[in-house]
């Protein structure tokens, strides 16, 4: 019985409860939902559950099978642990906000049909947004609302590919919309261009930087881990082994680097690392083989939890601080030692440091890239690598906690945070040498060893010497010094441009409405004077002629057609 | 918003372990040296399966790694040239 309400459904109705709580106790609520789910959806089997049949069209709630229940699970994990971070938080809406997020994520990744990932792909849409207005702030109200619309406008086109394919084919099942040797039909285009919004492809991209940086300090770790990862679930279950994914992850992996050098707000940098790392994931799901997949699935999980341990330190960094620019930081190891040790352990994870849990997912990626041959997207993904440890690995940890001191001395984050850091860092240092107990939950069966000779020695060598370049580039003075800014991005079209060319129109329209407004209103008055003379009872075609005058003209009429008739 | 306890105190304490230079020094011999370690350790094993030359050419992800990290940094010089703004641009 219990098999048949989707996963995570315990949270989404929970959250309808946790404004009757005190206070005090909604943030241990959270957590109580997010283990209880986790019970309960580890002891749920796997298979079809909850069929049933509206309007004459068969749903599947809950799938549960390698795919979704990895998935699943480190959703739970993310959700808890970011529970953890949030429990001194004393606000109704984002505990709600949050377990409503998590909970539909969760029920998203087992939905076995698309209009129930539809539903909860919207639910997570809407509830996440009150993630970053919780920052009550006018620019956090701007970017929510930003945020908002293009998530909605995602889940439009998912609902519209839906139902386009449910009228070509009769089904509504979430399956692979790739068929060898053809390209995709209409509906699959508009599912990929949804997922592709949600997974921040190129160009799409840019509301994760806008709104990302714009949350709650604790609301980021939640924004962290569902939304985008959701999609790259949906991709490997709708789009495995398309190739056109290649080259979009590669640019994912690339153009992000380069912006997170120069951004100011480590924060933002972290978002630019999130696409980045999301790169690699769509290339792994472009390649599309065994060994990619469970790659791109390996990574997915272990992303999670080291990219929410980096925005769990930032996150730590702006409570006490408030703020998480580079250049009103550093010198902060002093007084947050703890916060140090975790950031960078998740940095050594995120640039995949040998023990640490990147090396064993990121490299399962690269090495499918390797064994199909393609040598330049094996090229770009160690270019993207050594990108990861430039803003990653070594610009956050170096310019929050280091470089020069800025001269703060704040207390050490609170213990919840420390906790929920040491438990991440914990999982980041586990799955590097535990990697087994990883590699046993994917989708495939793993004939994949990361600790050789040659892997270790190469990926150390390639770390090393980026972290050598670093040393050099700042003893020289070339590294581009920290500098308050704004980077333009694709949000400058819709932010700028657009605005810009609405109102240059509106001043044409002005301009025209001025100069003409008035004589079209003298024209207008005198056709309607000549017709008003034209038409009344005295006016050549109002008034009432005699029937002589009549017959003159039908015959004449007449006479005219006889003519043409015999011309 | 709950970010709410910024005590932030400004002091000048004595140099901390990492700020010191002779540490620092430290550090980035200790550097140097494991990188030169790193590349002669490409002399004692080969590569059961390699893909590409390029992977077994001597040395190649020490020189590859630290030439992409200077284009990357320098890329991003570029960039600040073409896209940056002042702080309050879109505040304007």
């Amino acid at each position: 019985m219990i098999a048949n309400l989707p996963p995570g459904l315990i949270m989404i109705l929970g959250a309808l409860v946790l404004p009757f709580v005190a206070r005090r106790l909604q943030a241990y609520g959270v957590l109580a939902l997010s283990v209880i789910s986790l019970g309960l959806f580890l002891i749920t089997p796997a298979g079809e559950h909850g069929n049933i049949t509206l309007f004459g069209m068969t749903l599947n709630m809950v799938r549960i099978d390698s795919l979704s229940r990895i998935f699943g699970i480190v959703f739970h994990i993310a959700a808890i642990v970011s529970s953890i971070y949030a429990l001194h938080v004393r606000d109704p809406r984002q505990h709600i906000a949050a377990l409503v997020y998590a909970g539909g994520a969760i029920g998203a990744c087992c939905a076995g049909d698309l209009i129930t990932l539809f539903v909860f792909w919207e639910l997570t849409a809407l509830s996440s947004v009150f993630l970053i207005w919780a920052s009550d702030s006018e620019r956090s109200y701007r970017s929510g609302m930003r945020y908002l619309i293009i998530q909605v406008a995602s889940g439009v086109l998912l609902l519209s590919g839906a139902i386009i394919h449910y009228v070509q084919s009769g089904s509504l099942t979430f399956d692979s919309f790739v068929v060898e040797g053809q390209p995709l039909g209409l509906a699959a285009t508009l599912i990929l261009l949804a997922l592709g919004i949600k997974c921040a492809f190129p160009l799409l991209h840019n509301w994760l930087q806008d709104s990302y940086p714009e949350a709650t300090a604790t609301g980021t770790v939640f924004l962290s881990a569902f939304t985008t990862k959701l999609a790259v679930y949906s991709l490997i279950r709708g789009f495995a082994g398309l190739d056109l994914l290649i080259p979009i992850g590669c640019a994912m992996t690339l153009f992000p680097i380069v912006f997170a050098v120069i951004e100011n707000d480590l924060r933002r940098v972290l978002a630019y690392s999130l696409n980045n790392q999301l790169g690699f994931m769509v290339v792994g799901v472009g390649i599309g083989t065994e060994l990619a997949i469970n790659g791109t699935v390996a990574h997915a999980f272990c992303h999670i939890i080291y990219k929410s341990l980096l925005f769990m330190s930032m996150g730590a960094v702006l409570y006490r601080v408030g703020t998480t620019k580079a250049t009103e930081l550093g010198g902060l190891h002093k007084s947050m030692p703890w916060t140090t040790l975790f950031c960078i352990i998740g940095a050594g994870a995120i640039s995949g440091f040998p023990l640490l849990s990147g090396f064993i997912s990121k490299s399962m990626i690269i090495s499918a890239a390797a064994e199909q041959h393609q040598f330049w997207v094996w090229i770009v993904l160690l270019i993207a690598s050594a990108g990861v440890m430039e803003h990653s690995g070594i610009k956050i940890p170096f310019f929050a906690f280091f470089a020069h001191d800025s001269g703060k001395r704040v207390e050490e984050a609170p213990w919840n945070m420390l906790t929920a850091m040491a438990i991440a860092a914990f999982f980041c240092v586990g799955l590097g040498i535990a990697y087994p107990l990883l590699y046993r939950m994917l989708p495939y069966t793993v004939d994949y060893h990361p600790y050789t000779v040659t892997h270790v020695v190469t990926q150390m060598q390639l770390l090393l010497f980026a972290l050598l370049a670093f040393v050099v580039l700042m003893k020289s003075g070339l590294y581009p010094a920290e500098q308050r800014s704004t980077n333009l991005d694709t949000d400058w079209i819709y932010r700028r441009l657009l605005p810009a060319c609405i109102r240059g129109l509106r001043t044409v329209y002005d301009v025209i409405n001025d100069a003409f407004r008035s004589d079209m209103v003298v024209i207008v008055h005198g056709i309607m004077d000549f017709t008003r003379a034209t038409f009344n009872e005295n006016g050549i075609l109002g008034r009432t002629w005699s029937s002589s005058t009549m017959t003159l003209w039908a015959t004449l009429l007449l006479a005219v057609c006889l003519l043409l008739y015999y011309l | 918003m709950n970010a709410s306890k910024h005590k932030s105190k400004r002091v000048t304490d004595p140099p901390s372990w990492f700020e010191r230079p002779r540490n620092i020094n430290a550090m980035i011999a200790g550097l140097v040296i494991v990188c030169g370690l790193l590349v002669v350790a490409d002399l004692f094993y080969t590569n059961p399966h390699p893909h590409f030359d390029l992977e077994t050419s001597f040395g190649f992800q020490a020189w590859f790694g630290f030439v992409s990290f200077v284009v990357i940094v320098f890329l991003g010089r570029i960039l600040r040239m073409i896209v940056g703004r002042k702080e309050d641009y879109y505040d304007r």
